[in-house]
Order: structure tokens, then sequence, then C-alpha cells
């Protein structure tokens, strides 16, 4: 299906009872793009996956996912999307290898063509040896990284990977980030959340800066230098300064006093 | 030994299980007065009773019955200890079972807190709760009408004896618990996937042994019996450690002072060497649970039984999910006892009549064996199929499933584990009680049509009533008022369809029956197949409109992840 942007969010808003998640956004992802959204808790960006998901639905305005307009959204479109949640919640009374296999006939990937992805992404995410082991005796990177594999192998057009890295030791996260340029240069669009932002710098196309339910910032680490006007700053003084959250100073004195 | 680190974890572990039986913790405060007034309750029970047995002493006038409650007592008394040690195990097991299966036991060793405070504060944490408030009641009661009997000093020495007993009891827990874990882990390691199967063998085995010393107690012994026999049993096995205190008991009772200080000293001693052997333990392997690896070999995925039937692979992807899970997860291994302990009951049953069951009750039996274990399991493993996703749910939600393909999954999955439930029972009823074929086709032919209906019916409830919460603060499966209504819609369906069969029913029991309860009916040959047919129009009735519930509630599900 031809489509233009992988993801377009069209002045969306959500909204928890009281509390405003996301504010009247609009937002374009585009093909092949790897495209991070950063934030303090609560600013709205697992909201955001979740919306692109189809798992929540938005007060008002528009979610095109993949060319498909989110109401009108078929199962079909969830076989296209890729999505690893936040917090590492498996079924852990299966081994790994169980639940690699239920998510590959949950999304009905042939025999032949399951058993050759498995076997490829626990080999290169050194889970061999373990896979026959409850995940209930995984630590926390092991079964985000089977996450991660349940997400992509399938090869999905669209990856939302909600804090995706998080527990990862540094060769798992440094395969997963070349993985993911990987993909995105076959024109899978990848949207991440994370709190690290030196990942984000590292491996985003562009970076949406959200808070408190409204995008603040989006561009690449360039762009966004110039729209803080701190030409040779890192991601994080930046951060900082458009959140408005920057003076952490007389915190860390009081805490030391 | 720092008390106020020990007093700390207490309340810590005390809360934690308070946790499973809460719904909401944003207001939670921990009231005192709630906390002691069982205990107290318990006292006041147990003192009303030890003042009722000392009035009806009193009032006895006859010397030889009033020696003879006399004898009885004392017995009571030094067979108490042996007594609370077996309850105490059992329910210092409970306790910390309770909170294996609940919310997390892994000493937070991370603290500055030491191995002897942890093992001890379990310890203490673990008796309290029913086992304390049995000795208390225990205590309390023996107390009051030992200054009837006469036999107060007896009855201090029996109270501090039964404290003693229950702390040891609790600290023999404290090791079972570890060994547990450890040899499951070590079994585990080594048989793999068989180690499932043993851990639900184990506990099978356990609940046999249960039921035959109930049925032994139960069909020869009288409690003066049973506390002689103790009492007995004591003495004779004096060389086990457990039983000392009941020897120290027995010794101060016949004013043996030497016995008396040699069994206590030596309890004491024995008591000590437990607990430090149950911090020895925690501090070898109490860090974390060891892994459960499931040897498959090499991976070689394949069509499953169920794909063979003319499932979808996320169908069977499901259902095989789901199976591994009632047989893997502690919590709802239960849905396999239940039916056993069925057909283990109803064994027992039947010794009673050694080899001669009458012609009624054989058939009453095989219907019994036939129907239950399998129309039992239906409405638990429906209506909690569900809610055993838990915190995982977001998988079903954000997977390429549809309303149509859960619903199927589940509600098959939960009719074929019955249908072989019920399959396995009247094989096995079938040799024991040998019923006529027509009987035999008119109990499988009601099996099924029950599992079909029951199943839709609890699916319908479990769709609705899940609770997707995961271990805090509580992770119970089903919100409780769908579990009643569960219940009542489950128990009225099954008698809409059972009900055409009860005249044929009573014609078959009415010949064994004596005749000035029941008189003989007769019913028409026809009669039989007639009652079939009605049951089968109300049974694929009340299956089409609770699958379309089913339908309905699983595309409800679908379309609210939010809140996920």
């Amino acid at each position: 299906m031809a489509y233009s942007f992988a993801a377009k969010l069209t002045g969306v808003s959500k909204r928890y009872s009281d509390v405003t998640a996301v504010e009247n956004l609009d937002l374009e992802v585009k093909k092949g793009e790897i495209l991070g959204l950063l934030g303090p808790n609560g600013s709205g960006k697992s909201t955001i996956l979740k919306m692109l998901l189809g798992l929540v639905k938005p007060d008002s305005g528009a979610v095109n996912v993949l060319g498909v307009n989110l109401m009108d959204a078929s199962l079909a479109l969830k076989k296209r999307i890729g999505y690893v949640p936040e917090g590492s919640y498996v079924y852990e009374f299966l081994t790994g290898l169980e639940f690699l296999d239920f998510a590959g006939d949950v999304f009905q990937i042939s025999l032949e063509e399951k058993k050759k992805r498995i076997e490829e992404f626990l080999k290169a995410l050194d889970l061999e040896g373990r896979e026959s082991d409850m995940i209930s005796s995984y630590s926390e990177g092991m079964k985000q990284k089977i996450l991660i594999i349940s997400a992509m192998m399938h090869k999905p057009e669209l990856l939302l990977l909600d804090e995706p890295l998080n527990s990862l030791d540094p060769k798992s996260a440094r395969i997963v980030k070349n993985l993911l340029r990987k993909l995105a240069s076959q024109n899978v669009a990848t949207v991440m959340s994370t709190h690290v932002l030196e990942i984000a710098e590292a491996i985003c196309d562009r970076i949406a800066i959200m808070y408190e339910g409204r995008l603040l910032a989006l561009g690449t680490m360039e762009e966004l230098r110039q729209r803080a006007k701190m030409p040779n700053s890192g991601l994080e003084d930046i951060f900082l300064e458009l959140t408005g959250t920057g003076d952490v100073k007389p915190i860390v004195e009081e805490l030391l006093r | 030994m720092n008390w106020k680190n020990v007093l700390l974890l207490m309340s810590v572990n005390r809360k934690s299980s308070r946790a499973m039986q809460r719904d909401s913790f944003r207001r939670y405060r921990d009231s005192k007065t709630v906390t002691y007034v069982l205990y107290g309750l318990a006292c006041l029970f147990g003192i009303l009773i030890g003042w009722l047995v000392g009035s009806l002493y009193t009032g006895i006038s006859d010397v030889a019955v009033r020696d003879s409650v006399l004898q009885g007592a004392t017995y009571l008394f030094i067979s108490l200890p042996t007594i609370v040690l077996l309850y105490g195990v059992v329910f210092t097991q409970m306790n910390q079972f309770r909170r294996i299966v609940k919310v997390t036991i892994q000493p937070m060793y991370w603290l500055p807190i030491t191995w002897q405070e942890h093992t001890l504060a379990s310890v203490l944490t673990n008796m309290l709760g029913a086992p304390m408030l049995i000795t208390v009641f225990l205590s309390s009661a023996i107390l009051v009408a030992s200054f009837y009997l006469g036999l107060i000093y007896l009855s201090i020495v029996t109270v501090l004896a039964l404290l003693a007993t229950l702390v040891l009891a609790s600290a023999t827990t404290e090791i079972f618990k570890t060994t547990q874990i450890r040899l499951a882990g070590a079994i585990t390691r080594v048989t793999g996937r068989a180690a499932i199967w043993l851990r639900l063998a184990a506990s099978i085995i356990s609940m046999i042994i249960f039921y035959a010393i109930y049925y032994s107690i139960y069909n020869q012994a009288t409690p003066i019996l049973l506390f002689e026999a103790v009492a007995g049993g004591q003495s004779a096995l004096w060389f086990i450690p457990y039983v000392w205190l009941g020897m120290a008991l027995s010794a101060f009772a016949n004013s043996l002072w030497a016995g008396t200080i040699l069994f206590s000293l030596a309890t004491l001693m024995f008591i000590v060497a437990v607990f430090l052997a149950a911090t020895r333990l925690n501090m070898r392997f109490g860090y974390e649970a060891p892994s459960i690896r499931i040897s498959s070999g090499a991976y070689a995925p394949k069509v499953s039984l169920f794909g063979r039937l003319g499932f979808s692979p996320p169908e069977v992807a499901l259902m095989k999910k789901d199976f591994r899970a009632i047989t893997r997860r502690h919590e709802l291994m239960f849905i396999f006892i239940l039916p056993i302990s069925v057909i283990i009951m109803m064994f027992f049953t039947t010794l009673r009549y050694g080899g001669s069951i009458p012609a009624g009750g054989s058939a009453l039996l095989f219907a019994l064996v036939t129907l239950l274990p399998g129309v039992f399991t239906a409405p638990f493993l429906g209506v909690f199929i569900m809610g055993l996703e838990g915190e995982n749910v977001w998988y079903l939600h954000s997977s390429p499933l549809s309303a149509k393909t859960i619903a199927r999954a589940k509600y098959f999955f939960v009719v074929i584990v019955d249908l072989a439930v019920t399959l396995i029972c009247s094989v096995v009823s079938g040799i024991f009680f040998t019923p006529s074929l027509l009987l035999a086709m008119v109990i499988l032919v009601e099996a099924a049509l029950l599992i079909f209906a029951l199943s839709a019916v609890s699916l319908a409830c479990g769709f609705r009533g899940a609770d997707y919460r995961g271990f805090f603060p509580v992770n119970r499966l089903l919100k409780p008022k769908w579990g009643l209504l569960n219940f009542f819609l489950c128990a009225a369906t099954a008698v809409a369809i059972v009900a055409p069969m009860i005249p044929y029913a009573l014609s078959i029991l009415s010949g064994s029956l004596p005749t000035s309860f029941f008189s003989v009916i007769s019913l028409p040959n026809y009669y039989v197949y007639a009652a079939m047919f009605l049951s089968i129009v109300i049974a694929v009735a009340i299956t089409y409109v609770f699958r379309k519930l089913v339908l309905e509630g699983a595309a409800r599900f679908r379309a609210e992840a939010e809140g996920i």
C-alpha cells in the first residue's frame, strides 16, 4: 500500500480524567526514519505510542498509520507494526523460546521462517543457551531482548518502542541500535521513547521533545541546537533548556546539606 | 540480634499478607485494633469453652466418670504439643505458600539486616494468623478448664510447651521452604519438563496422604482414643526430637522431674538447632530463586495436536499458552487437582462398602465420578481463563488477533480440557463401577452437554469480570461479583440441563434405597431418550445464547484496551 508518511497525528488530544496526556499534537513520522520521543515522566510519550498502535483512542484529532486511518484500522494493520511496551511484561511461565514461538504463530509466520528468524535473533542477542529457561528466571535485560525479538521477527513496517534499550547490556544495546539503523535503511520507520539522551542523540534522525503533553520542539540535533540557541551543546543541555527543568543546582545543594 | 529489625520485618511481612486481600492501598492504614481483635476473640472463646468444660466436670457426681474425664484431660494435655506441631506445620506452610504465590518473599538481603533477623522474622510471621489463633484458643481453654480439673500446673507447662511447639513448627517450615526451592531448582535442572509434572504429582500425593489419614481417623477413632493413641505414639517414638515436648509433659504429669528437665532442655536445644539450620540454609540459598529449565532439545516448530483439530495458528498459539499456564502456575494447579480429588474421595467412599456396592449406589458413583470432575472444572477454568492473562494482556491487545479468534481459542480450550478430564474419569469409573451401556451413554452425553454450556456461561462471565492487575496489589484473576454471578449462573444452567433426567436418576436409585424413603419409580422405556432430547435442546439453547455473549465480551475486550 502506498503511503507518504509512516505515521501522522493531526490535532490529537487525549485526557485521562483531569490529566492531559497529549494536547493538540501534530506529528509526522517519515518512512525509514527513527524518531525519538523525549520528555520527563508523564509527558505523554507512552500515550502517543499507544495511540499509534490503536490501544488508546484520541479524544480529538486524527491518527493515520501506514496509510490507514486508525478509526478504520483492521487487524491487518497490526500485523505491520511491532511494539515493545514499557516494563517487561512477558508470560513468565513460558520459556523464551516458547514465547517467541507463540509470537510467531500469533503473527502467522510460516514454520520454516519462524525457526530461521528465532534462531538468528537468539544468536544475535546472546540468548543462546538460555532460550529453554523459564522467563521467570530471566533478568530484566533478557526479558527486554525477548520482547524486542518478538516485535521484530514478523518484519514490521513500523516499530513502536517504549524505552526499548532499558536494562540492555552495552553489546546488546549496540546490536539493537545497529539493527534499527539497518531497518531504517530498508524503509522501516521507528518511533521510540527514551530517557537516555545519549541513545536518542546517537541513533535518532529526528527528536521530538514532549513536556506536559505538548510538543515543545521537533527536529534534527542541529535544528534543536539552533532552536535552543545553544550551538555546541549536547542533547541533555538542550532538553533541560527547552523543558525549563535545567536549574537543578539548588536541588542538589539542598540534598547535600 | 537487633529486635527492632525483627519487628520491622514482621510488620512488612504481615502487611504483605494483608495486601493479598485488599483492593486499594491509597488510604491504607494499619489498625492495631483490627490486627489483635481476632486473638482477643479466640482468647474469649477459649475461656468460654474452658468454663463450660469445667462446669460440666464439677456437675459430674460419679467418681468413676470424673476419674475417666481427668485421665482423658491428662492424655489431651500430653498429646497437645504433637497435635499442635502437626497443625502448626500445616498452617505455617500454608502461610508461607500464600506468600510465595501472591507476593514475593525474597528477603531484602541488601539491607543492613542479618540473616538471623530475616529468619526469625519469617518464623514469627508464619506463626501469625490461624496457627496462633488456634493456640491462643487452646491455651485459654485448658488454663480455665484446669482450674476446675485441678491440673493448673500441668496446664501452665502445657501452654508453654504449645508456644515452643509453634516456634518449632514454624522453624521447620522455614527449612522446608528453603529446601523446597533448592530441591525444585535442582530437580528442574536435571529433569527439565518432567519437573512440572513432578510438582503436580507431589501435590496429588500429599493430598492422598492427607485424605488417607483423615479417612482412618474419621472411620476408626473417637477423640479420647485419638489422644491416647497420640500419647502412646509419643512414648514409642521417644527418639524423634519433635515429640520430646510431649515426653516432657508426660514426665511432668507423672512427677518424673529428671525426665521433665532432660526432655525440656533437649527440646530447647533442638529448637535452637532447627533455627540455626534454617538460618544457615537461608544464608546459603536465600539470595535468588534458581532458574527453571524446560529442556526441549533443538528447536523444531511443528503443527501441534490442536492444529490438527482444525484450529488456526493464532488459536493454537493461545491454546498452547493457556495449557502451559494451568500446568505451570502454582495458583492455577487447583484446576487439575480438583478433579483428581473428586475421584480420590469417591474411591475412599467406596472402600466403606467393601466389595459389595448396591446397584443404585454403583450407578450413582459412576455418574458422580464421570460427571463431577469435568463439570466442576468448566466453571473455574472458563471464568479464570481471561484473568490469567494478567499484566501480559497488553500482548493480546497489540497483536493481530480478532475477537473471534480469542473467543474461539479460549472457549474450545476450556471445552477440550474438560472433555479430556471427563473421558479419563469415565474410563476409570467405568472399570470400577461397570455401568450398563445405556447409563454410560446417558452420563457421557449429559457430561458433554454440561461442559459445552457451562464453558460458554463461565467464559462469558470471565470476559466481563477478568481482573488483569498483576501480583500487586492483588492477583485474583476475577472481580468477586463476577465470580458470584458465575457461580449462580452455572448452578442454574446445570440444574436446567440435568432436570429432565432427574426422574430417570430417581428410578435407578429408588431400587436400592429403603422403600419407606422412596417408592419405586417406574418409567416407560422411551422416557430416557425423550429426556435426553429435552436436555440437548436446553443445552444447545443456553450454549448458543452464551456463545453470543462470549463473542460480545471478546469484541468489547478488543475495543477497550485503554487502561491496560
